[in-house]
């Protein structure tokens, strides 16, 4: 190691200590990214974390009055809470064969096509995704009407029954994964397609070679090698899924009706900014950073296990 | 055990064509390779063989049946590929198994299988490692058993030693045509190192811009090639090309007026391009340039590899080299050279085929009658 210093060897000595650069150098240079990081990051989530046993309605001149662990205690307890947790369940679960099942179909078969058909395909499925997210939501907030929507049209057309796409309680929920999962599927087919075209084609000349029928060389092959963005995209909408819905909650249904299209973000959201209970939101918050922590760990590990990765 | 029958075949990619009408057939048993210049055709017709590619005209037939149409995995053929292709998620035991497992082959039966394979390429220690954790030979030994495992009538091979280091590669190529010996499956090797092509090859074929130059024993190839192409293409160092024009008695004439092999007459019209291929090992030294069958000779590099010297220079503007003894002891300055008649091949300027000598009516005494073949050495270093 030769240290660096602000005077060459050699130099007349002074009476200024000198200062060893090549130990403040690399903080000099983190210094920006370090004061976003915390500044933005780590003091909100620590704040939110001491906010979380108070009581405060966000007004500057009321005091928050600390109440210990009881905004855990009561959102526990709360049926609304509750609720929240099984949809935000369900906006996951609904949610993954869009954003993985369907796309990878789309990237395995599209696969095999050859030339300006293939990215015909692919920009086709690719256009949700350039779609400003509240703009979709008003798309389908028309499509989707119950007396005049084009929806509701084709169906009278064909003869079936009207669906409240978004007023039917046992409906809104999974209108609102469609919305959410059809602006993804073109981000999936992408990724899965450039991994998809990352396989060494002389493994399924090899597989050919040895006999392996299309599906068997999607099932040994191109699946396994693929397990790294399946694996990674998967994890994304378990730990983001629900995360993605929120724009269209709060813009289409607000949540309802009868509550049944709310997950966690938005009960946080409406705690936070509807009621200006400061409290119950950061402590809502705290719940959700654990849980998600906890998954995202799990999902890591099971990663690592998992995939399969080329040299 | 399998052969191959190939009619008329073409292969166009877009508007590049890569073989141009190709004939060639492989009998059962034989080890075949094909040799050739990078991007002359090689890949593309073992692919066509293999199925991997599809012809764009012609017959391949295998067993008399033609296979044009007929999947890959149907063909009866295994093949290992340059880069070896072992599948990354699967250990070698799953690798080698992988072909009999979509035959639909019952585990303990696959076991056994894999377990002789294994036994016979000594890959018995690493059957549950992934291809990641072997070494360049280990692959490679892999990949011969994945290509063996299902017992195919056909092996085809392209270059699979070239990512080898020199050692490994003769050590590898030993064990290919010791299997060979033992299993007497249809091969078929492609490769551009004419090593290897010389000592594996019952059958050569020299492959030159999509087209056959020339197919025939390795030995024949090498002294006797039908082209200056076939005979530029083996031997290392390369053959010297001499120009030569032909007298009124049929004789060729270097530059200068010498006629070093009056006892050869070619059947070409006087004033006929012919050219005249020497092999480096077959040319001696002598110290005199005087003769008229001597060539002048003013030598610049020295090579010692050990076991021969390359002297290399030149004849007039063209270069030329020697492959000496390792003992010989060369004198400074200009020298002869010179070459038993029999050493001679001749080459048409115009489309570079071999032109045979005229049989000779007596034979003429020269000095060193008994040396033409024997001194023909396949030297390669
Ligand atoms: N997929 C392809 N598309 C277009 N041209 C191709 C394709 N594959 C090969 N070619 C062309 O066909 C010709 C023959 O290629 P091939 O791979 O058979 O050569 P090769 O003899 O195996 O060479 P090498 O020794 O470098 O492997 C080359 O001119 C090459 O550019
Ligand atoms: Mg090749």
């Amino acid at each position: 190691m030769t240290d660096t210093t602000v005077f060459a060897a050699g130099a007349p000595p002074r009476a200024i200590p000198r200062i060893r650069l090549s130990t403040v150098e690399p903080w000099l240079y983190l210094a920006p990214a370090l004061a976003v990081v915390v500044l933005w990051v780590y003091v909100p989530l620590l704040q939110a974390f001491e906010l979380s046993f108070y009581q405060w309605n966000m007004l500057p001149r009321a005091t928050p009055r600390f109440v210990g662990l009881d905004n855990y205690r009561n959102l526990l307890g709360l049926p609304d809470m509750r609720q929240a947790v099984v949809n935000t369940i369900l906006y996951t679960i609904g949610l993954l064969p869009l954003s993985v099942g369907i796309p990878l179909a789309v990237a395995l078969v599209t696969g095999n096509l050859g030339g300006p058909l293939r990215n015909f395909y692919r920009a086709l499925i690719f256009v949700p995704m350039i779609v400003a997210p509240i703009v979709a939501a008003i798309l389908w907030r028309w499509l989707l009407n119950e007396d005049h929507g084009l929806v509701n049209a084709w169906l009278a057309g064909a003869g079936l029954a009207k669906v409240g796409f978004l007023s039917d309680p046992d409906v809104a929920l999974w209108t609102l994964v469609w919305i959410t999962g059809w602006k993804l599927i073109g981000f999936s087919t992408l990724l899965f397609a450039a991994a998809d075209s990352a396989i060494n084609p002389t493994y399924i000349e090899a597989a050919r070679m040895d006999g392996a029928s299309g599906w068997q060389i999607v099932r040994d092959i191109r699946l396994p090698l693929m397990s790294p963005t399946i694996l990674l995209i998967t994890m994304m909408t378990i730990l983001f899924g629900a995360q993605w819905s929120f724009v269209y909650i709060n813009a289409l249904t607000g949540g309802g009706p009868l509550r049944s299209t709310t997950n966690v973000f938005h009960v946080m959201w409406e705690y936070g900014f509807k009621t200006m209970a400061a409290g119950w939101s950061t402590a809502a918050g705290m719940l959700v950073f654990v849980v998600f922590g906890l998954i995202a760990l799990g999902c890591l590990a099971l990663m690592r296990r998992l995939a399969v990765y080329d040299e | 055990m399998a052969s191959i029958d190939i009619t008329n075949v073409h292969k166009v990619y877009g508007r590049t064509p890569a073989v141009r009408g190709l004939d060639l057939s492989v009998e059962d048993g034989s080890f075949l390779v094909i040799l050739g210049p990078s991007g002359c055709g090689k890949s593309t017709l073992l692919r066509m063989i293999a199925g991997l590619e599809d012809i764009t005209a012609g017959e391949i037939a295998i067993d008399g049946r033609v296979v044009n149409d007929i999947e890959p995995g149907r063909r009866g053929c295994a093949m290992v590929f340059q880069n070896y292709a072992l599948y990354p998620h699967m250990t070698v035991a799953e690798n080698v198994g992988y072909a009999l497992k979509v035959a639909g082959i019952r585990q303990p039966e696959r076991a056994r299988r894999v377990a002789r394979v294994a036994e016979t390429l000594g890959l018995g220690d690493l059957l549950e490692r992934k291809p990641a954790q072997l070494s360049g030979g280990q692959r490679q030994r892999v990949a011969m058993g994945r290509a063996m495992v299902r017992e195919p009538g056909i092996f085809l091979f392209d270059e699979p030693l070239s990512n080898l280091d020199a050692k490994l590669r003769i050590q590898m190529r030993l064990e290919i045509k010791r299997l060979h010996r033992e299993l007497k499956t249809t091969s078929v090797f492609v490769t551009h190192d004419q090593v290897e092509a010389m000592t594996l090859a019952d059958r050569l074929v020299v492959m030159n811009q999509g087209l056959i130059e020339q197919v025939g024993p390795p030995a024949e190839v090498f002294r006797h090639p039908v082209s200056r192409f076939v005979a530029n293409f083996l031997g290392s160092p390369p053959m010297n090309f001499l120009p030569t024009a032909i007298d009124r008695r049929g004789r060729a004439v270097v530059e200068g007026g010498h006629v070093p092999w009056p006892e050869l007459c070619f059947d070409l019209p006087s004033g006929a391009a012919i050219e005249i291929g020497l092999r480096p090992g077959d040319l001696s030294l002598v110290a005199q340039a005087g003769a008229d069958d001597v060539l002048p000779f003013d030598p610049e590099i020295l090579e010692d590899l050990g076991n021969e010297l390359h002297l290399h220079g030149s004849i007039g503007e063209i270069s030329f080299a020697v492959a000496l003894p390792a003992a010989t002891l060369v004198p400074a300055g200009r020298l002869g050279l010179r070459a038993a008649p029999g050493a001679v091949h001749a080459f048409r300027r115009e489309d570079g085929r071999r032109v045979e000598p005229r049989a000779r009516s007596n034979p003429p005494a020269h000095e060193s009658g008994e040396a033409a073949w024997r001194s023909l050495s396949l030297s390669f270093t």
